[in-house]
């Protein structure tokens, strides 16, 4: 039997797959269908210190081999999380805690709060900013380096991951910039921005208009950017975009991925994520693959 | 709740852009009047939230409309005999209090199919006045089922058959004659809407069946939410699809 352990920024996972943020809730409504503790980990649902209520409906949409989602951060807030869910999810596997702030002050603090209280931070930087003029806080290389900074500093014990937007000018660069802010390691992508527009009333499905892009259909554009990103730096990366199977997951761990996060395809199937373990477990077994962690950037490039 | 592979027993056009697909498989949990259930589509990242219209052990029938290429899909791509994926049974579904003897139920265009799983759920043990409201002749179905209700009008909004008018206009011209105890609807927000406000003030429980569109269907993506009249937001998959509609803002 291969091993499926991986070790990311120092903490093993029994395995690589990590249902990802937006898509899994807190886990509890998963388990009524399978025991989520067979998961390398749980990435929750976006946490801000105070709760939030998202935006208007329709927040969903569907186009050829993808969805787009315009959710807006909707959650009960942190300590609501603290209190109610994160003894029950930290008792069945690894917790990574996705947050966003409004302003990047907001970062400091809710890392402050979860601070050793989960196994990773993924710092969600996407969302639009009111100081930076609308526009993503992770649009800008500068930007990225300084909320990575200021998370950071509020971390004494939890590595922090850095989830990078796809929407940039260059991924390199921005993983880069989250690596000199001091990210214990970073994860991508994040959903490409897109618009669905329903012709017979001449107006976009999506109540916000636009929506970040998932599904299968992104993710040759995903594997490229994890490409990217994971040979501009020297800390680990977390892979997603896509996943749909074992073999999409090996693409990114190949990619040079240390795990991955598995989102739409959880809606797809439900039995998603426990299908590609048991996939990559037999994957590896037939290829021989003794650690799985050997595929970690295994590619090698044509010429 | 529990993923199926299912078997398509029947799938076939019942009314204008209006199919029936009956699925069955042995391990079929049991399903209540207003659940629905998650329809995989071969190709389509998202499954269908498709209300349940009548469970009878093993075999669960769901009705659609032809709304877009998804549920094209579905009408042209499941014939008898073909596997199908579904994940049952989901939200909370329609309760009616042992005390409430009498029970209303209104309906307009697909929301009469939840409606149906309702009134085949309570026929025997109450007293069902049915308001079923359709768009025309041609969009006129599964009447055979409706009957069941003790007392069943049909509203068509050109009079083509039955009654001339929307199904809350039907019922309103009722009501006192009837005095439910108890009211089940769904339908376009416009029809909940002017039932919200046509019987505010009876201090009659009324419980409304939301759709929205959605994601995950467990509860699990906060897609599909509704407004609630205390300012939160709740999941229609989860906490719903039935809530009292004083509790809901439409």
């Amino acid at each position: 039997m291969s091993d499926l352990r991986v070790n990311l920024c120092g903490v093993e996972l029994k395995n690589p797959v990590i249902p990802a943020s937006g898509t899994f809730g807190f886990g509890r409504e998963f388990d009524e269908l399978y025991d989520i503790s067979v998961l390398g980990g749980v990435c929750t649902k976006g946490l801000t210190l105070e709760p939030r209520l998202g935006n208007p409906v329709p927040r969903i949409a569907e186009s050829r081999g993808v969805i787009l989602n315009a959710v807006g951060l909707q959650n009960p807030g942190v300590e609501h999380f603290i209190e109610h869910d994160l003894t029950w999810l930290k008792a069945k596997t690894r917790v990574i805690a996705n947050v966003a702030g409004r302003e990047t002050e907001d970062y400091g603090k809710i890392c402050a709060r979860l601070d050793g209280l989960v196994d990773f931070i993924e710092l969600n930087i996407s969302c639009p900013n009111v100081k930076c003029g609308g526009m993503a806080l992770g649009v800008r290389p500068e930007n990225v380096e300084n909320v990575t900074r200021i998370a950071k500093s509020a971390l004494k014990r939890t590595p922090l991951l850095v989830k990078l937007s796809p929407n940039v000018e260059s991924i390199a660069e921005n993983a880069r910039a989250a690596e000199r802010g001091g990210a214990d390691g970073i994860s991508l992508v994040n959903t490409f921005t897109g618009m669905v527009i329903d012709v017979e009333r001449r107006r976009p499905l999506l109540a916000n208009n636009t929506g970040g892009v998932s599904g299968a259909g992104i993710k040759p554009i995903a594997v490229r950017m994890v490409y990217e990103a994971a040979h501009a730096v020297n800390i680990p990366v977390v892979g997603m975009g896509g996943i749909v199977c074992a073999e999409d997951a090996i693409e990114f761990l190949m990619a040079g991925a240390t795990t991955v996060e598995v989102g739409t395809q959880n809606f797809t199937d439900a039995f998603a994520c426990p299908k590609i373990i048991d996939g990559l477990q037999k994957w590896c077994d037939f290829h021989g693959v003794e650690r799985i962690s050997e595929l970690i950037g295994a590619v090698k490039m044509n010429g | 709740m529990r993923e199926l592979t299912a078997t398509v027993l029947e799938n076939k056009k019942i009314a204008e852009e209006i199919y029936a697909l009956t699925f069955g498989a042995e391990e079929t949990p049991p399903v209540r009047a207003g659940q629905f259930v998650m329809v995989g589509v071969e190709g389509f990242p998202l499954r269908r939230p498709l209300a349940v219209c009548k469970a009878e052990g093993e075999r669960v029938t769901v009705c659609y409309r032809i709304k877009g290429e998804g549920t094209r899909r579905l009408a042209s791509g499941y014939s008898r005999g073909e596997k199908i994926s579904v994940l049952l049974p989901l939200g909370n579904g329609f309760f009616v209090a042992e005390k409430e003897k009498r029970v209303a139920i209104v309906g307009g265009g697909v929301g009469i199919f939840p409606l149906i799983s309702a009134i085949r759920e309570y026929a025997e043990t109450k007293e069902i006045y049915a308001y079923m409201g359709f768009r025309n002749k041609g969009a006129l179905c599964m009447q055979y089922e409706m009957q069941r209700a003790k007392e069943l009008v049909v509203a068509t909004d050109d009079g083509s058959v039955g009654y001339r008018g929307t199904a809350v206009q039907a019922f309103m011209e009722n009501i006192d004659r009837v005095r439910p105890d108890v009211i089940l609807s769904c339908g376009p927000t416009p029809m909940l809407r002017a039932l919200k406000s046509a019987v505010a003030g009876r201090n009659i429980p009324t419980f409304v069946s939301l759709e929205e569109r959605m994601g995950c269907g467990v509860g699990a993506c906060l897609v599909c939410v509704c407004e609630l009249t205390n300012g939160e937001h709740a999941r229609v998959c989860k906490d719903g699809p039935v809530f009292e509609i004083g509790e809901v803002n439409l």
